[in-house]
């Protein structure tokens, strides 16, 4: 199945996201590999998604489960060998389905041979590809992102006997990016990846570049200034690729990282993912329509990333104390599933798996404005163990079957990369796709069918939004309209049945039809529409004028 | 001639017997009616009695001061009287259907117009009394303002309000029962008048001031008014 | 029914756009628009700080105002209709305006908060009145915990007054309502209060309700309704008690028709008060009340000379009312001069039970009655005044307390006058 030509396919993309590791293990040694993910990529292309993120794979100490990088240009032998990401790479793209990885900017490994060398000496060439000072009161006020670990910004080094900068863990020191030997050699990592055929980068950490006295180190112009450069090279080079921004900002923040259309293609819309769980347990739109009225107008030709839930924890950086408050007492009364202002939980067991629920929001995530994440598992409900540490509760083994080792791979269950899941409600024997795909209202069908009706029209991924503003604050009620195309979309987010009567004036004379069973129902007329709902349920309609 | 003097004598007194004979059986009737009638007029008198004592009438007597009036003219209470006053409207009532029954000519027109009189009668004694009714309930009512706004004269005030009313009750009882209606209106309205006339002038020469201060409170924004004091009781 | 007039299609309409919440304010208008604004203003922040996580919602029970009443009203919503994100509350708060059927009582808005708070399922419910202009945020708190964390069922205020504020309610209102119903509740007609869904559950359960709400005894019925039906009690120290600047001074007869009419009335449809118990102190919650004791304007000779007045053009009414003993009292009474005037704690008791028990015959027209007790008022509030010129609060509070006494102690001869004994 050819790839789409498209040069903005990535607005109608449906994008999967798995870690190889996690996924399959053809080798037997309990880690996931690439050709094991090679062998399932007919599951991925059956479940309809069109574009794969793969989590970070290049060599590294795996101190950070891959972020921290200690070569750019290979492959992790415990994923197998660069031949065999070329291998999966074709077969992917052989069945339609792109490829996005992971680029970590900002900082590499402590074993990267670059800081081997630039830590060595103060006289090394490399030495300035990193950030050094004598003292760690440079950049006063920046905040510490991993919080339960990092006391400090600024870590010792024995060796060169100064101080580097990392803004995440203190294994991962900070590259240099006023240096332009850092950009090049950046870019060059870069180009070697997409000559590849690799379809885009999901750059990590990007807020975070630059450094300058009296700032909070984030979103500088000078951070931009970089981004955009990259991102004339790669349009000149490799057109119809795509860089998609990790930047953890209020919306106001954001909307530069899009800048006119010249810098990112894409970017995570980080603050409307926790007001979406928040607006459910309140029962309440106003924290997801208040976050996306202000979220800023992009240039056409960008386009949001939406997402539930992610490898990392849920995070709570872009709510205020008030909302942090709520949502750890509501979704992590249980303190060990609190980590760095954030909650490490999948997303069924964050909705106490309740099936109602998982649809509602995975029918959010899929018609509101943006291109959506399906983190892998979470389309069987698979369930999460805070007791693995760090965020690896959320990244146990894809659980395919109910046999050994949850058909993941045929080593011993001891070799596993990490347990499996054991309980009688998200183990393996209870969650997996062999028992799902036998069933027709299983989760894993009703996703199939969901993504299916999704990609039945390309007004969620290219339309505009235009909120309504029912009396009812329980639903949550918008239309999406692009060219000729209207839909109507209506969420429940209350527990119990809600009546609600809708102002569609502006759409009199148009028929709805339901778009799961298609359906008709009543033209709209002169009085408010009245639709009746049961608990969290949600209605697409495709209106049409006959 | 003495034959013919016995004869007619005897005839005259047949037909005097004769005409006695044919009064009696008429009174005989009458006076059956009007035992009857005074019998029934007794039951009446009792119901009344007992749907007057049921609803408590003489609370409402003696909330129009008409009980303490009947007290001094030593007159039996309200309840008592109405019933009596019941008692004899009906037996005249009876009385006058009996004497009916005696077809004396010329009397009917005059048992007629007495029958509609009766009504006429009624509709007074009501006016009187709810007119002393209100009289009481609104001297008492403007007694009691008068108190508490710290007028100078509030019994005048009093007494002028019962005095109109009673004044005007009266002249509508005269008027319903026809007597000397139209000396009883000039009256009351000379009377009523001059009352009016004179509280205007009393108000507006005496009371400049109040009806500045009124007017104000009413038609414009309240000023500070003089208030007695900063206390609120509440 | 009286229900289905009192919520109109509009009202009720407004409702089901709020949905079942856990917390409630009503506030019942007719024509504040001068006052209502920081009313709601304050309320909407005390929820918003005191209760971010419940669900809530400001309910204005209008009686047909003509000023912009309902608009402000509305305009103190909070929900993404207004465009601009509000990030310091976590929910919507919806602050509706309604009107309710008929005319415009007291007794009908507090009817219609109470309907609005039963069909919304709200568990703690608040009433301000529209002319508290002093509110605090903080007063929704005191109002609200104790009944939505502690389990009470009725919370009345409880403020700080000047030491001769609430005249009647320190010498009538007060020691009468705990002498008769046993709990010592210092605001039985509370204009800002708070109950729970129980006892407005309880509440419509009874027939006397509807007809209660026509008049302005229904905070006093929903007071006593809530002792005699044996729900938990407590009283929030507020602050002080101010009213506002617009609305005129208080009418000694207007006092006394809203707060001795409806508790004289209440005696005839509550057969609890006929129990002889000592009254049980009620809980007050936030602190201690002071009584304040700056100099205030007071016209005695004039309570003086109204309570003369009263005593000798009223006399042949009043001997229709008292007893010819009291009678023959108040008049030696009001012979003296002011130097010896003292209408002392038993007679003033054994006055106001008299004319209690006329009200309960109705000897008179009661209003009438009503109108009568002022001038023996003014006497009693004159000695009131006199004795405690120079007295500090501790003393007031024991005066206070002595009169409560004695209200308890002569409460068997109300019962003997009850019963013709007397």
């Amino acid at each position: 199945m050819p790839l789409s030509q498209d040069p903005q396919w990535y607005k109608d993309a449906l994008i999967y996201q798995v870690h190889v590791r996690s996924f399959q293990d053809s080798s037997g040694d309990g880690i996931g590999d690439f050709r094991g993910l090679a062998q399932k990529l007919d599951y991925v292309q059956d479940l309809g998604v069109d574009t794969l993120w793969l989590m970070p794979f290049f060599p590294s100490p795996l101190r950070d489960d891959g972020y921290d990088i200690s070569d750019y240009r290979s492959v992790h032998p415990n994923y197998g060998t660069l031949d065999d990401f070329k291998g999966f790479l074709e077969a992917a793209h052989a069945r339609g389905i792109r490829v996005i990885i992971e680029m970590v900017l900002n900082h590499t490994s402590d074993q990267h041979a670059w800081f081997q060398q630039s830590r060595s000496s103060r006289e090394n060439p490399r030495r300035d590809w990193y950030v050094w000072s004598d003292k760690d009161t440079k950049y006063q006020g920046t905040r510490i992102i991993f919080l339960d670990t990092e006391l400090s910004n600024w870590a010792w080094d024995p060796v060169s006997k100064q101080y580097y900068w990392h803004r995440f863990f203190s294994h991962q020191p900070d590259l240099n990016y006023d240096n332009p030997a850092v950009r090049e050699e950046m870019w060059e990592i870069m180009r070697f990846w997409l000559r590849m055929g690799v379809d885009g980068f999901r750059l990590d950490a990007v807020p975070y570049l630059i450094e300058r006295e009296g700032t909070n180190c984030e979103n500088l112009p000078e951070t931009h200034a970089v981004i955009k450069d990259y991102r004339a090279r790669l349009d000149r080079e490799f057109p119809g690729k795509m860089f998609l921004a990790e930047a953890n900002q209020w919306p106001e923040d954001l909307g530069p990282y899009f800048s006119g259309g010249d810098e990112f293609h894409m970017a995570f819309n980080f603050p409307l993912m926790p007001r979406m769980f928040m607006g459910l347990k309140l029962e309440d739109r106003k924290p997801i329509s208040e976050i996306l009225q202000r979220t800023p107008a992009i240039p056409e030709i960008c386009q949001w990333c939406l997402f539930l839930r992610n490898h990392d924890e849920l995070t709570l950086e872009m709510v205020t104390d008030m909302e942090r408050d709520y949502m750890y007492d509501e979704y992590a009364r249980d303190r060990s599933m609190r980590l760095n202002l954030g909650i490490r939980r999948r997303l069924a067991p964050l909705l106490d798996n309740d099936r109602r629920r998982i649809e509602l929001m995975n029918g959010m995530l899929l018609s509101l404005p943006g291109t959506p994440i399906t983190y892998y598992g979470d389309e069987i409900g698979m369930g999460d163990n805070v007791n693995l540490g760090d965020r690896n509760g959320v990244r146990t083994p894809m659980q395919w079957d109910g046999g050994w080792n949850g058909g993941f791979s045929s080593a011993d269950p001891e070799k596993l990369y990490s347990p499996l899941m054991l309980n009688p409600v998200y183990g393996y024997q209870a969650v997996n796709v062999a028992s799902q795909k036998r069933f027709e209202h299983s989760l894993l069908s009703w996703m199939k069918r969901i993504l299916k009706v999704r990609k039945s029209s390309p007004v969620f991924g290219r339309g505009s939004i235009e909120f309504l503003y029912p009396a009812n604050h329980r639903v949550l009620a918008y239309i999406r309209k692009w060219g000729k195309e209207t839909i109507l979309v209506v969420n429940n987010l209350s527990s119990s049945a809600q009546a609600v009567e809708l102002d569609l004036q502006g759409y009199k004379g148009n028929i709805l039809i339901e778009m799961f069973g298609r359906n008709i129902f009543p033209r709209i007329g002169n009085l408010p529409y009245l639709l009746t709902m049961g608990p969290y349920q949600f209605y697409w309609f495709r209106l049409r004028k006959v | 001639m003495w034959d013919k003097f016995v004869i007619e004598l005897s005839q005259a007194t047949q037909e005097f017997l004769r005409g006695v004979a044919q009064f009696l059986p008429r009174l005989l009737v009458t006076l059956i009616i009007v035992v009857i009638g005074g019998l029934a007029a007794w039951v009446i008198e009792v119901i009344v009695r007992s749907i007057l004592r049921l609803i408590k009438f003489d609370r409402f007597s003696d909330d129009s001061g008409a009980s303490q009036f009947l007290r001094r003219t030593a007159l039996p209470s309200s309840t008592e009287l109405l019933s009596r006053f019941v008692f004899w409207v009906s037996w005249i009532g009876f009385i006058l259907v009996g004497v009916n029954a005696l077809n004396i000519v010329g009397l009917e027109p005059h048992i007629s117009k007495l029958f509609g009189y009766l009504p006429r009668l009624v509709a007074a004694v009501c006016l009187m009394f709810f007119g002393l009714l209100a009289a009481s309930f609104f001297s008492r009512a403007a007694l009691l303002a008068a108190v508490n706004a710290g007028s100078p004269s509030p019994k005048l005030i009093s007494s002028a309000v019962r005095v109109l009313i009673t004044v005007l009750s009266i002249s509508m009882a005269f008027e319903e029962l026809g007597l000397a209606e139209q000396t009883v209106l000039i009256a009351f309205g000379l009377i009523f008048g001059a009352l009016l006339f004179g509280l205007a002038l009393a108000f507006g020469l005496g009371g400049q001031e109040l009806a500045k201060r009124f007017l104000e409170a009413r038609f414009a924004r309240p000023p500070q008014r003089e208030h007695e004091d900063e206390l609120s009781p509440l | 029914m009286a229900e289905e007039s009192i919520l109109t299609d509009d009202f009720l309409h407004e409702l089901m756009s709020v949905g079942e919440v856990d917390l409630l304010v009503g506030v019942p208008t007719h024509n504040d628009a001068a006052t209502i604004g920081p009313i709601v203003q304050a309320i909407r922040a005390g929820l918003v700080q005191f209760f971010p996580r419940q669900r809530a919602v400001i309910l204005n029970a209008d009686g047909g105002s003509h000023d912009q009443t309902q608009e402000l009203v509305r305009a103190a919503s909070i929900t993404d209709l207004q465009h601009t994100p509000n990030p310091h509350a976590l929910r919507t708060l919806h602050s509706i305006s309604a009107r309710y059927g008929g005319g415009p009582t007291s007794g009908r808005g507090l009817y219609a908060i109470l309907a609005a708070a039963d069909l919304l399922h709200s568990s703690a419910c608040a009433v301000i009145s529209a002319d508290s202009s002093n509110i605090e945020p903080e007063w929704i708190a005191h109002l609200l915990r104790p009944v939505s964390q502690d389990g009470f069922d009725l919370v009345t205020p409880v403020y700080h007054r000047h030491k001769f504020d609430g005249l009647l309610l320190r010498n009538l209102v007060y020691p009468m309502t705990r002498a008769l119903y046993g709990k010592q509740i210092r605001e039985p007609y509370p204009s800002e209060f708070a109950f729970s869904g129980r006892l407005a559950t309880h509440l419509f359960g009874q027939d006397g309700w509807t007809a209660e709400a026509e008049q302005d005894g229904a905070r006093l019925y929903m007071t006593i309704s809530a002792i005699t039906g044996g729900f938990k009690l407590a009283q929030a120290l507020l602050g002080s008690k101010t009213r506002a600047p617009s609305s005129p001074p208080a009418d000694v007869v207007d006092a006394l028709r809203e707060g001795v009419g409806p508790l004289f009335f209440s005696l005839d449809r509550q057969p609890a008060w006929r129990t002889n118990t000592p009254s049980e102190p009620v809980p007050i919650l936030g602190g201690q009340p002071e009584v304040t004791l700056d100099p205030l304007r007071i016209n005695r000779k004039r309570l003086y000379d109204l309570f003369r007045s009263g005593v000798s053009e009223l006399a042949p009414l009043l001997s229709s009312i008292v007893s010819p003993f009291t009678l023959e009292q108040l008049q030696q009474l009001a012979s003296r001069g002011e130097e010896d005037f003292c209408y002392c704690d038993e007679l003033w008791v054994k006055t106001v039970y008299e004319f209690a028990a006329s009200y309960h015959r109705a000897v008179l027209n009661r209003d009438h009655i009503i109108q009568a007790l002022a001038p023996l008022y003014r006497g009693r509030a004159y000695t009131f005044l006199v004795e405690n010129r120079d007295a500090q609060s501790e003393e007031v509070e024991r005066n206070v307390e002595a009169l409560c006494l004695t209200f308890e102690k002569v409460k068997p001869y109300l019962g003997e006058l009850w019963d013709g004994r007397k």
